[in-house]
C-alpha cells in the first residue's frame, strides 16, 4: 500500500494497465472466435418494434423460439422461473432452428442440432417463456432497419462457440419479398 | 473552522479579551475568503464540460463507427486515464490522480461491456466482468485512497446483481473477492465509510443470495451477523462500530416487522428454516462474536444479539407477536443502560428513540382493536409525550452527572446508584 510511486509500483500499475488492454482485446478476439469457429445457426423472430429506435441504439427481439410448449420440458423437476436452461434445437443449412427440447441439464447435440443456452421467464399453463440473451440487438449505422417504418420479422443468424459464448453474426429480413 | 464562524465570532473574543485585535487579524490572514477556492474549480468545471462534449459526440456516433476505431477509442480512453492519473500522482495532486486512476478502472468495465456489444456477444457466466472486480481490488492495495477502496465494492455488488439478475447465478467468487479482498484492505487501514459501505455491499450480495436460492430468508442473517462478528474482532472501535451498523439494523428491522405482522401465522411460516441448520449456524456465529468480544474486551455490546433471537419459531399468533415486543424492550433498554454507563450522548438518543418504537409499536399492536380511535390516538399521544419528558429528563441528569465526574469535582457521588434502575 505505497503511495510515492516507487519503481516496483509503477512496474505492478503497468502490469495491470497491460492485463486490461490484452483482456479488452481478449473479449474482442472471443467475438471473431466465436464466428471462425462456432456452429451456425437461424433464429426467425416477431415483427419487432422500431420505434424504441429513436431513442436508443438497439431494438428488442422476439424470437419464435423464445415460446415452448411444456411438453418439450425434459427435467427432473417442473420448469422455475428464471432457471437456466439448454434448449436443444434442431437444424438444417439453409432453415430456421426449431425448438426440440429444453433440457434443465447439459447436453450433446447430435448432427443436425445445436444447443442454445437460456433462461426460463416465465412458466404458463401450456407453454414456457424463454429468454437467451441475444434479444437485444444493436443495430449498425447503416442497417436498412434504420431507414424502415414498420417492423418487419427478422432471421437471425446466431454463432454458438463450442466453449460457450454465442452472439449475433447478422440480422437480415426473413422475407426478402415481402419488405417494402 | 470556516472563516465566516472567525468572522462572526471573533470580534467576541477580542472584547473578552481572549486575544488581541492583531492575533484576530493574524487569524484571519490565515484563513482567506472563500472565493479564491471557488475560482480554482473553474479550470475544472471547463474540462468537465470538454469532457462531456467529446463524449456524447462519440455516444451519438457510436454505431456508425467502423469497429477498430471503437476498440481504439475504449482503449486509448482507458490508456489516457490510468497515465493521467500516474502524472498527477507525481507531481503531487492526490486527488487528482486517484480520479483519474478510478475513472480508468470504471472505463475498464465500460470497455468490457462495450466491447461485447460491439460483437454482439453474450456470455454464459461470469468471467467477462469477475476480471473487473479483480482489477478493482488489485487497485485499491495500490494506492492509499478511500475512493479507490471504495470503487471496488460497489463494483462487485453491482456485478453480482447483473449476474444474479440476468445470468441467473450468483457468483461466490465475487462475494469472496469483497469480503476477503476489499475487507483485508479495510482491515489493515480501518475507516468508518468504507467499513458501511462495505457492510452494506455485503448485505446486499446476501440478500441476493437470499432471493436467488429461495431460501428462507432469515438465513440472511448468518452472512450478515458473520459481517458484524468481523466487527467485533477489529481493534478500531469507531471503524467496527461502522461495520456493524447496516447488521444490526437489519436485524432490527426483522424484529420490528415480526411484532407487527408475525401474529399470522402465514408470514412466521415463511421465515423457519430447519431449525437444527439454522440454529446451529447462528450459534457457530455467535460463538465467533463473543470470542471477538471478550478478546477486545466489548463484552458489553452482547445484548446486540438479542435482536437475533429465533422467535420466529414460536408459534404464530399474539404469543409471538408479544415476545418479540419483549425482546424489542429488552434490546432498547440494554442500549440505553449501556449509554449510561459510558454517558455517550448518541447512544443516549439512539436508545431513547429504540424505546419510543418499541412503545409505539406495542400500542399499536395491542390497544388498536380495543379502543374508540380518538381516544386512541389522544392516549397514544399523551403516552409518548410523557415518555419523551421523562426519557428526556433522565438523559439529562445523566449527561450533567458524566461530565461532573469527568471534571473530577469530588461532590455530588450520589449519581451512581441509579444506574441499577435504569431501563
Amino acid at each position: 500500500m505505497r503511495t510515492r510511486s516507487t519503481p516496483s509500483h509503477r512496474l505492478l500499475l503497468r502490469l495491470l494497465v497491460a492485463a486490461q488492454v490484452l483482456y479488452v482485446l481478449g473479449v474482442a478476439g472471443a467475438g471473431y472466435a466465436t464466428t471462425a469457429y462456432g456452429q451456425h445457426i437461424a433464429l426467425a423472430t416477431t415483427p419487432v418494434d422500431l420505434h424504441g429506435l429513436q431513442y436508443e441504439s438497439f431494438v428488442r427481439l422476439h424470437y419464435t423460439a423464445a415460446e415452448a410448449p411444456l411438453t418439450a420440458w425434459r427435467g427432473p423437476s417442473p420448469p422455475q422461473r428464471r432457471q437456466a436452461v439448454y434448449v436443444l434445437l434442431t437444424t438444417a443449412p439453409d432453415s430456421l432452428a426449431s425448438v426440440a427440447g429444453v433440457y434443465a441439464q447439459e447436453l450433446k447435440p447430435a448432427a443436425g442440432q445445436a444447443v442454445l443456452r437460456g433462461w426460463v421467464t416465465d412458466v404458463y399453463a401450456h407453454t414456457l417463456g424463454l429468454r437467451y440473451n441475444l434479444e437485444r440487438y444493436y443495430v449498425p449505422g447503416d442497417s436498412p432497419l434504420r431507414l424502415g417504418k414498420t417492423g418487419p420479422p427478422l432471421r437471425v443468424q446466431v454463432s454458438i462457440a463450442p466453449w460457450g459464448q454465442a452472439r449475433i453474426e447478422s440480422v437480415r429480413l426473413l422475407r426478402p419479398t415481402a419488405a417494402r | 473552522m470556516s472563516r465566516k464562524f472567525l468572522e462572526t465570532d471573533s470580534p467576541a473574543w477580542v472584547a473578552e479579551g481572549l486575544i488581541t485585535e492583531a492575533q484576530r487579524e493574524r487569524l484571519l490572514a490565515r484563513y482567506p475568503p472563500d472565493a479564491v477556492q471557488a475560482v480554482g474549480l473553474l479550470p475544472l468545471l471547463g474540462s468537465i464540460l470538454v469532457g462531456l462534449s467529446a463524449l456524447s459526440v462519440v455516444a451519438a456516433n457510436w454505431q456508425s463507427l467502423p469497429t477498430p476505431l471503437r476498440l481504439g477509442l475504449l482503449l486509448g480512453s482507458l490508456l489516457a486515464a490510468y497515465a493521467g492519473g500516474e502524472y498527477f500522482l507525481r507531481r503531487g495532486n492526490r486527488r487528482v490522480g486517484h480520479g483519474l486512476i478510478g475513472l480508468g478502472l470504471v472505463l475498464f468495465g465500460a470497455s468490457i461491456i462495450l466491447t461485447s456489444q460491439l460483437y454482439q456477444l453474450v456470455g454464459y457466466d461470469i468471467s467477462g466482468l469477475l476480471a473487473w472486480v479483480v482489477v478493482g481490488v488489485m487497485l485499491s492495495y495500490l494506492y492509499t485512497s478511500q475512493s479507490l477502496v471504495l470503487l471496488p465494492i460497489l463494483i462487485g455488488a453491482a456485478v453480482q446483481t447483473y449476474c444474479t439478475q440476468a445470468l441467473g447465478i450468483f457468483s461466490y467468487t465475487i462475494m469472496a473477492l469483497v469480503a476477503l479482498g476489499s475487507g483485508y484492505r479495510w482491515w489493515r487501514r480501518p475507516d468508518t465509510l468504507v467499513a458501511s459501505v462495505l457492510a452494506v455491499g455485503l448485505l446486499w450480495q446476501a440478500a441476493l443470495w437470499v432471493a436467488l436460492s429461495h431460501s428462507k430468508i432469515t438465513w440472511f442473517f448468518i452472512p450478515a451477523m458473520l459481517v458484524y462478528a468481523a466487527g467485533d474482532w477489529h481493534r478500531d472501535r469507531p471503524a467496527a462500530r461502522a461495520l456493524q451498523g447496516p447488521p444490526l439494523v437489519a436485524a432490527y428491522l426483522f424484529a420490528l416487522g415480526l411484532a407487527l405482522f408475525g401474529e399470522t401465522d402465514q408470514y412466521a411460516g415463511l421465515l423457519r428454516p430447519p431449525v437444527l441448520a439454522y440454529l446451529g449456524a447462528l450459534a457457530a456465529v455467535f460463538a465467533l462474536s463473543v470470542a471477538g468480544k471478550r478478546q477486545q474486551g466489548r463484552l458489553a455490546s452482547l445484548p446486540d444479539w438479542l435482536l437475533l433471537l429465533p422467535g420466529f419459531y414460536l408459534p404464530g399468533g399474539l404469543p409471538l407477536a408479544i415476545a418479540t415486543l419483549v425482546v424489542l424492550y429488552a434490546h432498547a433498554g440494554s442500549v440505553l443502560a449501556r449509554a449510561h454507563r459510558s454517558g455517550e450522548a448518541e447512544q443516549l438518543t439512539l436508545g431513547t428513540v429504540l424505546f419510543v418504537i418499541a412503545t409505539m409499536v406495542a400500542y399499536f399492536k395491542l390497544t388498536w382493536a380495543f379502543l374508540d380511535k380518538s381516544l386512541f390516538f389522544l392516549i397514544g399521544g399523551v403516552l409518548l409525550l410523557s415518555l419523551s419528558w421523562y426519557l428526556r429528563r433522565r438523559n439529562a441528569q445523566r449527561l450533567a452527572a458524566g461530565v461532573a465526574t469527568t471534571v473530577g469535582a469530588s461532590p455530588a457521588p450520589p449519581s451512581t446508584s441509579e444506574n441499577g434502575s435504569a431501563h
